[in-house]
């Protein structure tokens, strides 16, 4: 019997048996492909690659045993319910029984998916590795418009925006904050929690461009997943702080924000506390909501303190400050975090109204800064003498306090990146800020180094060594040429020079070190010396003219002949590799070009 | 009866497990109709039910109170807007500021602005007791509203009274608005029975917190992933790189001409994304692909399978495999030497005598010279006006004869060197008394006397491509390649391997049947054996037992030459791949080692007589040089590394030709080439290593 006939009634084995397709997949579970879609997205269920691909190559493959995993899932039920319950309420609309149509959509049948989320993240660290998408997406939509025709409501985009306010207020608080990229497609931020980086993306706080081709259902019900996703993260990360969640809103917060002025006054009279708490409680939509709940939070965080956990006596101003301040101390927090938040230490800051408020009050605070800015319930005010920076964007600035400087917000991230203050002179308003680079890029591993890296690094290297930095110097550093070449630093040429002095000084010390060996053996120095010149300038023309054939070509002949030697799969192997670095040293040689171009440009321009 | 019927009709709709709440509204009903129930109810048969609707009905009655409080202000509210609907509809709002609280202007003196944007100012409030007054002596003051938003009291009746002389209508009152609805009384009678049965419930369900420590203690949960599948989490999206950012170096910002030349890349290789520039933060714009790129990121991360790939992270130079160090090889040749000029055209072949002092060449010019070795002085020239095609001197050294394949021709030539003695054997040798001929089917192979160039010339009867000496001298073999088109004739194959023996002057056939088009052959060093390549493999025979030996799969597409190490037991096949076979022959028909050296094809392969050095050389215009040691311990596998690539050859006609072999001599051991060289002379060049070579 042939191997691969099956005889009829036994069973499938091999990929046949082990993966099914969608459509079978589909078929098993009775359930329409939309409700498929959802689960898998839900649960987490992906298509497989299988070795074999049994029914074709165009076919997606499921694993049977993700499908009876989600076979088993009781969601799969509660959707044949809800889509029952619809149906019914669909029927008496149709007969124009408004009363038990309203009935029914009281108490329409829900589910919640907070065992998915324990089954899918056994470990809170698992959950925090995961949360790159999540954040992203739920930034994302708290910076969408609430749309009818797609079906999100603007409470969705409420509670979005209320998530990602609470994830912030903690990394703010907990300085966990470590990287900060502004981006053409938003800012980026990364945080490093529990020993997990997380990165997220924020888009731009502009209207954002919605396109046709975009199905919102698969997208919301990721942000379905997600929200609760963060919520729970929230809920433990709040728990870890002792801080109560979700932050219950005060129904006294529309009569508070009378007394704005006076709580902003308190604010600013109290350097200390921070804006972190104002974040927590979410804002319920406008812009000015926000900015009013910001002022109000410390009093009413007071409130929670005093109804909630926390047993301070909350009539007590200082009561907040020692809060926060324990919270602080609490933490172990390891050298890094204690460089982060003593980064902006005993600085004040003031935004302008044109600069990306909500970004920046996430981040001065997060590196220690204390931060205010133009309009209602601002803790201190522009004309505050204590302000040590202004951050502004525009063309030109009218008025200008003499004790504090004026920089752009791009020095903010600059410094947030490389953890030093940077110098603001590049920052200044009106100019052109240097360039801003991408904390997230190995230069070295790139094999290419932006000049402004070069120029922070030896500021980094000033500042470590608390020296101040000598403009210009910078180039003169090049250490060993060997090292250089190896950063494909240098040109070949100038490698060729430096292996010549290199060849020339070791001569040079041969010859001392002859001279030293017959001064001990005692032989008279004049005479030999001639002879050993003559002998030394003998070898060194020989050893000149050696390598006189091509040595590229030797190069690439030995390249050749141990590829000659390698199996089929090694020499396929090493030949992509070496096309992956061809490619990589394509682009670094593009960027060159390109720098060298410019160079020139700007030199003739000069002239 | 009808009873049971109107239950079935309220218990329908809701499903038994499902639990209802009502509004508000709804429940405005239930009092109002509370007492014709009753009645209704009360001439029924079932007491029982009657005795318990009625306590209920009892404690519902508190509550609704209440509710009617409520809704009478609902109602008043509502009929305001209602009011100011109707009067927006008629008249044009005189103020401006769109739907906004009123509230806002609490404090002002003016409500808003009108159409030309001046301030509508609020008109003095009237005394209470004034407006109280006034409200009582007008008697249509009930029709009066206040509109707030435009702060005036609009009053336009739509009926005008003061004519009229009679009521509207005269028409009795209808009975209907006397007795108590029917309808009505089912509607409430099948909520009743609801509430009752518990399917319409008034309180709220309550609200559990949706949020609470799902991770309580981490270390507690062990469970793995839930269905034993390993799960693969899903690649992180990709860093910001440099060019990304809002302000990059400008260096990261592609030309204008770049710009365009990606207009001409195909969709897929076009960047995705090209850097920009902004000078300042405030400029930058919304991201137009922010919503575009999640859902991308959405779609890839439930619909793509999902496979781990084992990520190589190793340095490419720990792929190649540990060689010894080549000086400790030495010697092999390893540059140009000395260049042999004089050939007019390419040099298709050369060979080397046996002592090593004299090298032949024969070239397609038609000349066939002996060159001295060391010192590149050409000795002899022959002149036959057709491309010679191959040379070989016999191996013998008493013996200084060469093989010259001219054309179908092959012509053994006495070279003229030696002693006296050696000479006048040679001219015995190279006396052929009478013609003689194979004769087999029309094919002929003739011995006869060449006077002009003082040699035997034997005819075939199709182009020679190959001439080889049997290590004795006496016999060698020529092969005519039989061509695709006369491969078709059988015979061919017979025939196209001639074995001759020059003592006797006679020409065999082998007695072999061949598989396949034959290339080369050559004679083992040693014994009596005899292998024949044919263009995928090579067959080897002993010539004792006239039988098949062995058969070596090559696996390449064609071969072109074949070599014997000096030991006899390793062969090497060069291809016209560029791939060089190297076989055990004592360890398998298939090829130890496979080495892909040339770009182009294989023309020769040699091994060295004594050192274990081979060579190939190719139409790339190139030779590699290898080590292959070959050790006398059968269970350690030959040694093979590459040593040097000889170059220095140039080609202009496409096909270069280079034939190489290594030679035993006393103290001359080289690697000799024979190349062409455009319009210039033909070169004959010798790579020598200077020093350490000799």
């Amino acid at each position: 019997m042939p191997k691969h006939y099956r005889p009829p009634g036994k069973k499938k084995e091999g990929n046949a048996a082990r993966y099914i397709t969608r459509s079978q997949a589909v078929k098993q579970l009775q359930v329409s492909l939309p409700v498929f879609r959802r689960l898998c997205i839900l649960k987490g269920v992906f298509p497989r690659e299988p070795k074999k691909k049994v029914k074709g190559n165009h076919q997606t493959y499921y694993h049977l045993k993700d499908i009876s995993f989600l076979q088993h899932e009781p969601l799969v039920e509660k959707f044949r319910d809800i889509r029952a319950y619809d149906k019914k309420v669909k029927k008496a609309l149709a007969k124009k029984n408004r009363d038990l149509a309203n009935r029914l959509l009281t108490r329409k049948p829900s589910y919640t998916l907070d065992r998915l989320i324990r089954e899918r993240y056994p470990k809170f660290i698992d959950a925090l590795r995961d949360l790159d998408d999540c954040l992203t997406m739920v930034h994302l939509f708290a910076a969408l418009p609430a749309l009818e025709r797609e079906r999100i409501p603007a409470k969705r985009i409420h509670h979005c925006r209320r998530l990602s306010h609470e994830w912030q207020a903690y990394i703010s608080r907990t300085h966990k904050l470590r990287k900060t990229f502004i981006s053409v497609k938003g800012i980026y931020y990364q945080a490093e929690v529990q020993g997990q980086k997380i990165t997220w993306l924020t888009p731009h706080a502009m209207q954002q461009v919605l396109t046709d081709d975009i199905d919102f259902n698969v997208m919301q019900t990721f942000l379905e997943f997600y929200e609760t996703l963060l919520a729970f993260v929230n809920f433990k990360l709040y728990h870890s702080m002792n801080v109560n969640y979700p932050p219950i809103l005060d129904s006294r917060l529309e009569a508070l924000a009378a007394d704005l002025y006076a709580l902003s006054r308190y604010f600013a009279a109290n350097p200390v506390a921070t804006m972190e708490d104002s974040q927590v409680v979410s804002s319920s939509g406008s812009e000015q909501a926000e900015v009013q709940q910001k002022g109000t939070q410390p009093d009413e965080s007071e409130l929670r303190l005093a109804q909630l956990q926390h047993q301070l006596p909350s009539n007590e101003p200082g009561a907040l400050m020692h809060l926060v301040e324990d919270a602080a101390g609490e933490d172990e927090d390891d050298e890094e975090t204690m460089k982060c938040k003593s980064l902006f230490k005993n600085m004040k800051f003031f935004l302008s109204r044109e600069v990306p408020r909500e970004s920046l009050l996430f981040v001065i605070p997060a590196f220690g800064g204390v931060v205010s800015w133009e309009g209602d319930g601002a803790p201190f005010k522009e004309s505050d003498q204590s302000i040590t920076h202004q951050i502004v964007d525009r063309p030109t600035q009218g008025h200008i306090f003499l004790s504090r400087e004026y920089v752009q917000p791009q020095w903010v991230y600059d410094c947030v990146n490389a953890l030093i203050i940077l110098p603001t002179e590049g920052y200044m308003v009106g100019r052109v800020p240097p360039p801003h680079l991408s904390p997230f890029v190995d230069n070295e591993a790139e094999g290419y180094v932006p000049e402004y890296a070069e120029t922070i690094k030896r500021l980094q290297a000033a500042a470590r060594q608390e020296v101040l930095p000598m403009p210009g110097v910078g180039n003169e550093d090049l250490d060993d040429p060997q090292n250089l070449l190896v950063e494909g630093v240098i040109s070949r040429t100038e490698a060729n020079e430096a292996a010549e002095r290199k060849r020339k000084m070791s001569i040079l010390e041969k010859q001392y070190h002859d001279e030293l060996k017959m001064e001990l053996q005692g032989i008279q120095y004049s005479s030999s010396v001639s002879n050993m010149n003559k002998q030394i300038s003998v070898e060194d023309t020989g050893a000149r003219e050696e390598p006189v054939p091509d040595l590229q070509q030797i190069a690439e002949d030995t390249v050749n002949m141990s590829k000659v030697v390698m199996s089929r799969k090694k020499r396929r192997l090493y030949e992509a590799m070496q096309i992956g670095k061809e490619r990589k040293r394509s682009n670094v040689n593009l960027l060159k070009e390109r720098k060298k171009k410019i160079e020139a440009a700007q030199t003739s321009q000069k002239n | 009866m009808k009873e049971k019927k109107e239950k079935e009709k309220s218990v329908q709709p809701h499903p038994k497990e499902e639990t209802l709440y009502i509004e508000e509204p709804h429940d405005k009903d239930i009092p109002e109709d509370d007492d014709s129930l009753r009645e209704s109810e009360s001439g029924g048969s079932e007491s029982s039910e009657d005795e318990g609707f009625v306590n209920r009905g009892d404690g519902a009655g508190l509550d609704d109170d209440h509710r009617q409080e409520d809704v009478h202000e609902n109602a008043e509210t509502h009929q305001g807007v209602e009011e100011s609907d109707s009067s927006e509809d008629e008249v044009a709002p005189r103020n401006t500021v769109g739907d906004v609280p009123l509230e806002w202007y609490k404090e002002e003196k003016h409500v808003g602005y009108d159409i030309t944007g001046k301030k509508i100012k609020k008109k003095d409030r009237q005394d209470k007791l004034d407006s109280f007054l006034a409200s009582a002596d007008d008697s249509k003051n009930w029709r009066k509203i206040y509109d707030e938003y435009n702060d005036e009291e609009p009053y336009v009746d739509w009926f005008k009274w003061d004519d009229a002389k009679h009521p509207l209508s005269n028409a009795p009152e209808p009975k209907r608005r006397f007795i108590p609805s029917k309808w009505e009384n089912k509607k409430v009678v099948e909520y009743v029975r609801a509430i009752r049965k518990g399917l319409i419930k008034f309180d709220k369900p309550k609200e559990e917190p949706r949020f609470y420590l799902l991770w309580g203690d981490d270390s507690s949960s062990t469970e793995k992933a839930a269905h034993g599948l390993a799960y693969i989490p899903a690649p992180k999206p990709k860093f910001p790189g440099h060019e990304e950012s809002y302000n990059p170096s400008l260096e990261y910002i592609p030309t204008q001409e770049e710009i365009n030349s990606y207009q001409l890349m195909y969709e897929e290789d076009r960047p995705k994304f090209i850097p920009k520039s902004f000078t300042s933060l405030r400029s930058v714009p919304a991201y137009e692909n922010a919503v575009k790129e999640s859902f991308d990121r959405c779609l890839d991360l439930y619909l793509c399978p999902r496979a781990r790939k084992k990520r190589i992270n190793i340095d490419p130079e720990s792929l190649k495999p540990k060689l010894p160090s080549r000086k400790d090889l030495k010697p092999y040749p390893v540059t140009c030497y000395l260049e042999y000029r004089g050939h007019k055209g390419a040099v298709m072949s050369i060979s080397t005598e046996a002592s090593g002092q004299w090298i032949v060449s024969g070239s397609t010019d038609g000349t066939v010279r002996i060159w001295e070795v060391v010192t590149g002085r050409c000795l002899r020239v022959w002149e036959f006006g057709e491309a010679v095609s191959y040379v070989a001197w016999n191996p013998l050294p008493e013996l200084p004869i060469m093989a010259v394949c001219v054309g179908p021709d092959v012509l053994i030539l006495n070279t003229g060197l030696g002693n006296e003695e050696e000479q006048k054997r040679i001219k015995e040798l190279l006396l052929v008394d009478k013609p003689t001929a194979l004769e087999d089917s029309g094919n002929s192979t003739s011995w006869a006397q060449d006077d002009k160039y003082d040699a035997v010339r034997l005819k075939h009867f199709k182009t020679v491509s190959s001439v080889e000496w049997h290590r004795k001298g006496d016999y060698f073999s020529t092969v005519m390649p039989a061509d695709i088109l006369f491969g078709l004739i059988l015979f061919s194959f017979y025939l196209a391997i001639l074995i001759h023996q020059i003592s006797k002057k006679v020409t065999q056939r082998i007695p072999f049947k061949l598989h396949g088009l034959p290339v080369s052959s050559t004679f083992h060093p040693t014994r009596s054996i005899f292998f024949i390549s044919t263009k995928r493999n090579v067959r080897v025979y002993d010539l004792l037992k006239q039988k098949l030996i062995k058969k070596l799969e090559s696996g390449v597409r064609e071969v072109s030459s074949i070599a014997i190490h000096p030991g006899g037991d390793n062969v090497i096949v060069g291809s016209r791949e560029g791939k060089l076979c190297w076989f055990d022959m004592d360890l398998s028909s298939q090829p130890y080692r496979i080495l892909k050296c040339h770009p182009k094809d294989i023309t020769n392969v040699a091994f060295h007589r004594s050192y274990p050095l081979f060579a190939s050389c190719s139409d790339d215009c190139t030779a590699y040089v290898f080590h292959g040691m070959v050790y006398s311990d059968l269970n350690q596998n030959p040694l093979i590394v590459p040593l040097e690539i000889l170059r220095g050859h140039t080609s202009t006609n496409g096909r270069a030709c280079i034939r190489e072999e290594m030679v035993r001599g006393l103290e001359l051991h080289y690697v000799s080439f024979v190349r062409v060289c455009g319009a210039e002379d033909v070169m004959l060049e010798r790579g020598c290593l200077r020093g350490s070579w000799e």
